[in-house]
């Protein structure tokens, strides 16, 4: 069990609790961040800050303060490597 | 295939006087909602704001089946669950309680098919409200790229609703939505969705809106299982490929550095001859005005007041057609997010978002076009804190003031013993750093202060690459000069003309020819002064002298000295001599305070203003020959009564840096108060902006003093 801001780029990750309770998880939970869901982080800003996730067919950017929140496991690491980007 | 040129869709319209098919358009952002507007109901027929809130209200016509459609587009939304303004006044509207707007015979929902799971939860709520409800299931063929098929007939009978799959741009699928709509009337509300609460076995202690949100995700998994087909991909896909490239550290933002620079330099250097166009037709017209009516008030009124107002109105568009073409190309395409993706971190430090990026970085051309690109910004709280220090940044009016005076006024020698490294450069280097640090200050202490409040998550959709589509690309740029002229335009033209009246009344000829004899005698006093001394210095004032009273003998040195005249008995001028207490500090003697309350209308006026004020008449200051004449008047310009020179190095600073900071630019604070829908913001704008120039102006100035005499 970790934060999703701590799940290095290229993996996936298992959403199991979005931690909080104010209109800043009912977003999150809007946009489709439930518990159960799968979900890979595809990439960083060039400052580190947000980070890009795909979820439910989209793609999704949120700061690393909103995914310190979501309480993830990690799933596996991506199958395509990053070679060469 | 046929149905791709037909021009507006039911064009059979036998415009019956029957009471229109209110339909609202309502749908996630970034599911071409625009687009589809347009392509049903073409140019719209009343675009502004609700009433009280800065929501974009949309509406326009079609006709099908022999009915009468109005179409309402709603704001790009999320969830129904009223939090932002956006999501308020779309519930409002829906349930009938906008103030002026019609209620809602039926709900067209857009759910974009390459996402179909998120866009589903809006649709869920909508199917709450009651309301015949069509889903037009849009950007089906990038869908179909990605490998995502939907059974849209199954999902119509699960939902108990049409799903018409449309690709608006190539205009398919918008005769069935046209139907179905036509016929929503005569169909009941589809049932509400079955959101089973009770199926989240471990709310965790989540409130009833949270456990309502995974509830209905759970529902939206039921309801699209066997209905979305994915095929499995092999490697990355183009889209993939391009969001690897356009996001990725270095790549990204050698991308980024580029378009920016694009904009940027169109904004600032393209739209140059094109203003120089509008400027110099505007000036064709003045002339002609100045030569066929009579001299006198309504000649003055019309080419000063009325003509210079246009002029100052018209001057704008081609920067704004120019930055709102970029922005709605960069938004369509899908840049804009990810622009907004990669500057991020870089201004969250000052409490406000990527998305602020583009529209102060526009303001260092022009604010008025940055003020108005903050209409991407969703967030309010971001918006409204960007709109307060767009105006700091260095824009291209305050250039010619820092140019002329640094030219006059700074040494051009080397800096810390780098020969390349000229003052000159570094004080006008100073000048534009001093606007984006004192923005980054005000930017960080306001979201620390009054703009505190419960924090707003950033969550951003990066929306798939596609191509912009042309017509609607196009009504945004149409949209944005329009809106601009019809209700900025006018009031800035109203400000011209009260400007022009105080600087030209009270207008008083025998007291004008009484100044222009006082200023004769005063220098003929002077001149026999020096008579007897023969020095170098001595000299050179006696030739400068009798030079000026030669210029004084001819009609246009007159005529100068008259107007300068006038412009100081003015309501300016004596406002200029009632403030030189408040200015004293800074340096500044009444002429420079007159100027700077008369650079009002646009910043740059001052140094035509200071023209007229030192008898040059009206000298332009971009040419060579009007800015050294200026130059030289003002290094001559003594302290009244005294040989004491005005013009020094810490004065010449300090007028810069009350010009780096100060709002004195009518036509901002106007787009400020028309974008932000209240006259609060202007007034708090020029408020902490002149309270900050003159805080800044004084510092430079006593600052400056002590170091040149230490």
């Amino acid at each position: 069990m970790t934060s999703l801001d701590r799940v290095p780029v290229g993996w996936s990750a298992r959403v199991s609790r979005v931690v909080g309770d104010d209109p800043a998880t009912l977003r999150l939970l809007e946009m489709g961040l439930t518990p159960g869901l799968t979900l890979r982080v595809v990439g960083s800003a060039p400052l580190g800050d947000p980070i890009e996730l795909e979820l439910r067919g989209y793609r999704l950017s949120i700061r690393r303060r909103e995914a310190a929140r979501i309480e993830v496991e990690v799933v596996e690491a991506a199958q395509v490597a990053l070679a060469g980007v | 295939m046929s149905s791709q040129h037909v021009p507006a869709v039911g064009a059979t319209n036998d415009g019956g006087p029957e009471t229109p098919l209110v339909v609202a358009l309502l749908g996630n952002p970034n599911t071409g909602k625009s687009t589809l507007f347009t392509a049903l109901a073409g140019i719209p027929t009343r675009v502004g704001n609700y009433p009280g809130v800065t929501v974009e209200e949309k509406r326009g016509r079609f006709s099908r089946a022999g009915k009468q459609i109005e179409l309402i587009d709603l704001p790009g939304i999320y969830s129904l669950v009223p939090r932002s303004p956006d999501e308020q006044v779309a519930m409002a509207v829906l349930e009938g309680r906008q103030e002026g707007s019609p209620s809602i015979d039926c709900l067209v929902v857009l759910a974009d098919a390459t996402s179909l799971e998120r866009n589903c939860y809006l649709v869920s709520q909508a199917l709450a409200l009651d309301l015949p409800v069509v889903v037009a299931l849009t950007l089906v063929d990038l869908a179909a790229d990605r490998g995502i098929t939907i059974d849209h007939a199954e999902l119509a009978a699960r939902l108990g609703c049409p799903v018409i799959p449309v690709i608006a741009p190539e205009r398919e699928g918008l005769e069935e939505l046209a139907d179905a709509i036509a016929e929503a009337t005569h169909r009941s509300p589809p049932p509400a969705p079955a959101v089973q609460l009770g199926d989240i076995e471990d709310p965790q202690g989540h409130s009833p809106a949270a456990v309502e949100a995974m509830a209905r995700y759970r529902w939206i998994e039921q309801i699209l299982d066997g209905v979305v087909t994915r095929s499995a991909r092999a490697g990355w896909s183009l889209e993939e490929r391009i969001d690897a490239v356009l996001t990725h550290r270095v790549a990204g933002t050698v991308v980024f550095v580029a378009v920016m620079l694009t904009v940027f330099t169109s904004i600032f250097w393209a739209a140059a001859p094109i203003m120089d166009l509008f400027s110099g037709a505007v000036d064709g017209v003045a002339a002609f005005l100045d030569e066929r009516l009579p001299e006198g008030a309504i000649r003055s009124l019309l080419v000063d007041g009325v003509v210079a107002g246009v002029g100052g109105v018209v001057v704008f568009l081609p920067q704004i057609a120019l930055l709102f073409l970029f922005v709605a190309v960069l938004e369509g395409c899908g840049y804009l997010a990810r622009a907004a993706y990669l500057m991020d971190r870089l201004l969250v430090g000052v409490g406000l978002s990527g998305r602020s990026f583009i529209p102060l970085l526009s303001s260092f051309a022009c604010a008025i076009p940055g003020i108005m690109a903050t209409r991407t910004i969703e967030n309010r709280r971001d918006r409204l804190l960007t709109i307060l220090v767009a105006p700091l940044m260095s824009c291209s009016a305050r250039l010619p003031v820092y140019v002329l005076l640094t030219a006059a006024f700074v040494p051009n020698t080397p800096v810390a013993g780098l020969s390349w490294l000229r003052l000159p450069a570094v004080v006008l280097a100073s000048m534009y750093a001093l606007g984006v640090v004192v923005a980054a200050a005000v930017a960080g202490i306001l979201s620390q202060t009054i703009f505190r409040g419960p924090s707003q998550p950033f969550l951003m959709e990066l929306p798939g690459w596609r191509w912009p589509q042309p017509m609607v690309v196009l009504e945004r740029v149409r949209e944005a000069c329009w809106s601009f002229l019809s209700s900025a335009g006018t009031l800035i033209v109203a400000v011209s003309i009260v400007v022009w009246a105080l600087a030209s009344y009270p207008y008083n000829a025998a007291s004008i020819e009484a100044d222009v004899t006082e200023h004769k005698a005063q220098l003929s006093a002077q001149l026999d002064a020096f008579a007897t001394s023969d020095d170098e210095a001595s000299r050179g004032l006696q030739k400068q002298l009798t030079e000026e009273l030669a210029l004084l003998e001819t009609d246009e040195g007159l005529d100068a000295a008259r107007r300068g005249a006038a412009s100081r008995q003015s309501f300016l001028g004596q406002a200029g001599r009632l403030i030189e207490p408040v200015v004293r500090p800074l340096g500044w003697d009444w002429r420079i305070g007159c100027a700077a309350i008369a650079s009002f209308p646009a910043r740059e006026v001052v140094l035509g203003t200071l023209g007229v004020i030192y008898n040059l008449g009206e000298v332009d200051p971009g040419e060579e020959e009007g800015s050294n004449m200026l130059i030289r008047r003002m290094r001559a310009a003594t302290w009244d009564g005294t040989q004491r020179p005005v013009f020094t190095l810490p004065v010449a600073l300090s007028i810069m840096v009350f010009f780096a900071l100060c709002a004195q630019c009518a036509s901002t604070l106007v787009v400020i108060g028309k974008e932000t829908g209240s006259w609060v913001w202007p007034v708090v704008t020029f408020s902490y902006m002149t309270g900050l120039a003159w805080l800044g102006a004084l510092l430079t100035y006593q600052l400056g003093t002590l170091l040149l005499r230490g």
